[in-house]
């Protein structure tokens, strides 16, 4: 092969590796808006042995009521929708009506500490894929003896 | 002044330049295509909703490398084994390694208690019509492999089990996670490397391709080649 045909050669595989960097950075983009919705607000407000609450809106889609699930200690543990009345969260203004409010029942758990956690489902991809974000901060809680 | 043979050497390899070698200019192409494959495999099948057409970016970013690079090498279809004339030569080098490979395959099958069916590879098909995709299918992965990766490998190592085991190993890397298909690919790419450097014929060896993974299918269980799914797709 000789000088200028090598030369070409090495152009286009740059001009390849380049073309394949811009393909991957587009599709991790537009995988990352596509998995993750920047509108979803909520507060997981408290966790005990009875019950976890809290709020979730989707501020891009105020009226939809956004699919939560609960998770103890790592573990699934319910999935509701987000459509119980929390009438502070409409007077604070973070949504449009009072029909925001999660609650679930917390499974049985032996007496220790446990850590709480809400997700919202995301639904992508034409339904075939359903990412989880996790809403507030994680709720740590005691169940006694 | 006049150059020493070495130095003559040097600067047809390129040594010595800011221009790579031929051997390292065959290893970045290999690189190259590779790449794009894992990139499809991958990132692409991951990321991509319903619709898989995304992947056809990288492939055809392959394809038009290889063109590029057979012309710019000056090879012809016939050095890269679209040729008839070694077509018989070609199948009597695969016809025991095939045989072997098909026997083994049934005793395996037979082990973990599946009866062989040759009807299993895409049922809702028609067998001919399966075989003859299959053939296709075969054509399009043989040409990668033995074509462009092959080639390439014998410049970098020359002709020998080094290239052969370099070119086979990167056909079962392609198949990761996937491990029967991986083992399976490893040692079928030995056998069309090792008679492709023996007598090229990509006809051949795309006919051999659609039959052994037939043979595969028919005989081993399904749910150990996992519908022979590679890449992120092993996982959905």
């Amino acid at each position: 092969m000789n000088d200028k045909s090598r030369a070409r050669l090495i152009h286009l595989l740059i001009s390849k590796s380049m073309a394949e960097a811009v393909l991957i950075t587009a599709v991790v983009v537009g995988f990352y808006f596509a998995t993750t919705n920047p509108n979803l607000r909520g507060v997981l407000d408290d966790a005990d042995p009875s019950f976890v609450t809290g709020w979730v809106v989707d501020e891009g889609n105020p009226g939809a009521r956004v699919e939560v699930q609960l998770f103890v200690d790592d573990q699934f543990a319910g999935d509701v929708t987000a459509n119980q009345y929390r009438p502070d969260v409409h007077s604070a203004k973070r949504a449009d009506d009072d029909w925001h409010g999660f609650a679930f029942r917390t499974p049985q758990l032996m007496p220790g500490e446990h850590q709480a956690r809400v997700y919202a489902v995301h639904s992508n991809g034409g339904g075939t894929r359903r990412t989880l974000q996790l809403i507030g901060k994680p709720y740590t809680f005691h169940v006694n003896q | 002044m006049s150059m020493t043979n070495t130095e003559i050497n040097l600067s047809r390899a390129g040594a010595g330049k800011d221009v790579p070698s031929d051997r390292a200019l065959a290893a970045w192409e290999i690189g190259s295509l590779v790449s794009s494959a894992l990139i499809a495999e991958w990132i692409l099948s991951a990321a991509a909703g319903r619709t898989k057409l995304i992947v056809l970016v990288p492939a055809a970013l392959a394809f038009v490398l290889a063109i590029a690079s057979h012309i710019l090498r000056k090879e012809h279809p016939r050095d890269l084994g679209f040729r008839f004339d070694n077509f018989l030569p070609c199948l009597k080098l695969l016809a025991a390694p095939m045989v072997a490979v098909a026997i083994l395959c049934a005793g395996l099958g037979l082990t973990f208690g599946v009866r062989p069916d040759p009807f299993r590879w895409h049922p809702e098909r028609q067998l001919g019509g399966q075989l003859a995709l299959g053939f296709l299918w075969g054509l399009v992965q043989q040409y990668a492999l033995q074509s462009f990766i092959n080639r390439r490998a014998q410049i970098v190592w020359d002709k020998g089990v080094r290239s052969v085991l370099l070119t086979a190993f990167i056909f079962a890397l392609l198949h990761f996670p996937n491990p029967w298909l991986m083992l399976l690919t490893f040692i079928g790419g030995l056998v069309w490397c090792a008679v492709y450097q023996r007598a090229p014929n990509l006809f051949a060896l795309a006919l051999s391709h659609a039959v052994m993974t037939w043979v595969l299918v028919s005989t081993l269980p399904l749910s150990a080649l996992n519908h022979l799914r590679i890449g992120f797709n092993y996982f959905a």
